[in-house]
């Protein structure tokens, strides 16, 4: 069968942000959904954003109550969210209340009404919630499946999308026709972890699309449901070809080690102990790229946008008036119970928003502490996904990690992410003639040759400073106690790797 | 405490829309019972038949506490009205009916009372666009209200 022989199924807005991404564009027309979940799981909710994003006059959403929460008591409640658009009742949405029917007569009567107020409105969308309480009363299997075949098969029949809403436990999954019937199951989770609330989203079942699998993070804000996808809405989006193109520090000796400076679309790890100029030399990196006209974002944690604009310019570094013509956003992000998908999403859009093209995360630790602790388990996938994502499309991410320094080992990072990063400079600092100074080192470069020279550096008015020539009278530098030599120095210009990438 | 203003003005434009209608039935029906029926079908399909008794009902209370003529007006299963006909007036028809309701204040203050729990819970915005479905748009128009309130 040919392409173009093959039915089209038309994707609906699910009116919930992020949703329609991990539905794989938007919800199949004419569908049979269920929506599960707990009480208080937000499904309702969910269901009254859909919609609201697809109900017309012409084509109304019929919104049938059954026994459970009264429709006076869901209105005034769901009239709270932004999405509730009250001209929109009773011409486009229709609640409809069939409690009456339930309680007095069968399943067979509950669907004639159904049928009989769907032929009178031809709705686009049609909502039973609570589908559980309808089938509560006790009946046969039999009457309960030929119930719901009916009803699907009506219901599409006459062009509707349809949402059952049920409260379903998870050991209810198996062996219940309603799920077979059921062109899509949304199952949303809560659960309490330590002292926070985690909610997730399950496409456990969509016929025709491929949505995107796993658990996804979502919040209930006064904006209702807010989804956020595992892929960040970006596998849709090609990876961009590897680039070629350095991006500079604006630290001439250190773009020198890197041979020109960082790949575009690299991870970089800058990783040192406290004190050792990690955010300075992030600061500068990103201020070099705004002087070459790349729009840039500071993902913060440990301190507020401001503090971090006044360092810079204590360093003769602007980040006032970029900021003000849209070319960088410092983002703030301590928000302490947000799930680390949510996070990413407020960098992802930053980064859309502003066409970025380098991205700082400053720091990986204080990133960490601003989760939810039930999130903290998931920080390294989730951060992977993330570097992938956004590397993928041409971003270069900065992060800074601190590292407890150690004089009997020369640790990267205390979060095993090493994997996650193409390029990693290490700073710390050394025991040198009787004063405590500090030390650069190129460790990692992938797929491009650098330096593999100790170099002493300072922070200074003008950031960071790298002195002199490579320290060559010293053996045993990172360890952070060396040991004085008397060999003859050498020569000033770096030297660059042969070409052998550094595995770590 | 006495029945909103803004929700006394709707109800009394309402009963006078409803009076007017009320002259062509035969027999001749009680405007406030034709109102009450009207939001009664309304939310009942809207709301189920319970959450539409446990409003009139509380309605009914309230309007009792300030129009004691309605002592003898019931709530009875299914949320119909019983026993209005001992309090409401003969209506003259041939009073000018396009403005407010002539009528006694007892079945003002009920509709206003219901009107008012409805405007409660789902608030001013939802409660006219339920009312709009079954009233023409003239009647929440505040050019026909002698007092020229909004609703």
């Amino acid at each position: 069968m040919n392409t173009q022989d093959k039915v089209k199924i038309n994707k609906l807005p699910t009116g919930v942000p992020g949703l329609d991404e991990i539905v794989g564009g938007g919800l199949p027309e004419f569908s049979f959904n269920i929506i599960a979940g707990a009480p208080g799981s937000g499904k309702t909710t969910l269901a009254h954003q859909f919609v609201f994003a697809n109900a017309a006059p012409e084509r109304p959403a019929l919104y049938f109550t059954v026994l459970g929460e009264s429709a006076i008591k869901m209105l005034r409640y769901q009239q709270q969210y932004t999405f509730f658009d009250p001209a929109k009742l009773p011409d486009a949405i229709r609640f409809i209340n069939l409690s009456q029917v339930v309680l007095e007569k069968d399943l067979g009567a509950v669907l004639e009404e159904i049928t009989k107020e769907v032929e009178k409105a031809n709705p686009a969308v049609v909502v039973v919630d609570s589908f559980r309480t309808m089938v509560r009363k006790p009946q046969s299997d039999m009457d309960l499946q030929s119930f719901i075949q009916r009803l699907a098969l009506f219901l599409a029949s006459w062009q509707a999308t349809t949402f059952l809403i049920g409260e379903y436990a998870e050991d209810e999954l198996r062996d219940n026709p309603i799920f077979t019937v059921a062109d899509g199951l949304f199952w949303l989770r809560q659960t309490a972890e330590r002292n926070s609330i985690v909610r997730k989203l399950q496409i456990i079942k969509l016929r025709g699309q491929d949505s995107v699998p796993g658990l996804h993070t979502f919040r209930i804000t006064d904006a209702g449901v807010q989804a956020f996808s595992r892929t960040f809405g970006l596998t849709a989006r090609k990876r961009n070809p590897a680039s070629n193109r350095r991006l500079c520090f604006g630290v001439p000796e250190l773009d020198k080690m890197l041979d020109g400076g960082v790949r575009e679309g690299d991870s970089v790890l800058v990783a040192g102990s406290s004190g050792t100029g990690k955010s300075v030399l992030a600061t500068q990196f990103i201020a070099e790229g705004i002087r070459h006209g790349e729009p840039g974002i500071v993902a913060v944690f440990e301190e507020r946008p401001e503090a971090y604009a006044e360092r810079a310019t204590s360093l003769g570094l602007d980040l006032e008036t970029p900021q003000k013509d849209g070319q960088l956003t410092i983002l703030y992000l301590r928000p302490l119970d947000l799930s680390v998908d949510e996070t990413m999403q407020s960098i992802l859009d930053a980064v859309q928003k502003i066409g970025a093209k380098r991205l700082v995360i400053d720091s990986l630790a204080g990133f960490e502490m601003a989760l939810s602790p039930g999130f903290r388990a998931d920080f390294r996938e989730s951060l992977y996904r993330m570097i992938f994502a956004l590397t993928g499309i041409g971003v270069t991410i900065l992060s800074t990690v601190e590292v407890d320094e150690s004089f009997t080992e020369f640790p990267f990072s205390t979060y095993s992410i090493s994997f996650l990063t193409d390029d990693i400079i290490r700073l710390r600092y050394v025991s040198i003639d009787g004063q405590l100074r500090k030390i650069m080192v190129v460790i990692k470069m992938r797929g491009g040759n650098h330096a593999k020279d100790v170099r002493e550096y300072e922070i200074t008015s003008k950031g960071v400073v790298i002195l002199g020539k490579r320290l060559t009278n010293y053996q045993g530098l990172i360890s952070g106690i060396p040991v004085h030599s008397d060999r003859p120095g050498m020569p000033e210009e770096p030297s660059l790797d042969t070409g052998i990438e550094h595995k770590t | 405490m006495t029945a909103a203003p803004g929700m006394r003005d709707l109800a009394s434009r309402l009963l006078a829309y409803e009076a007017v209608a009320a002259k062509s039935s035969e027999p001749m029906e009680s405007p406030t019972l034709r109102v009450y029926e009207k939001v009664r079908t309304n939310l009942t399909a809207f709301a189920g038949v319970s959450a539409f008794e446990s409003l009139a009902f509380r309605a009914l209370m309230q309007a009792k506490s300030e129009a004691p003529e309605l002592w003898a007006v019931q709530v009875a299963a299914g949320g119909s009205l019983q026993g209005l006909g001992e309090f409401e007036p003969q209506i003259e028809m041939d009073k000018d009916l396009a403005g407010e309701f002539p009528g006694d204040d007892g079945g003002i203050i009920l509709i206003a009372r219901l009107l008012g729990l409805l405007r409660l819970f789902l608030g001013e915005a939802l409660t006219l666009s339920l009312l709009r479905n079954t009233w023409p748009g003239e009647v929440f128009d505040d050019r026909n209200s002698v007092h020229g309130r909004k609703a």
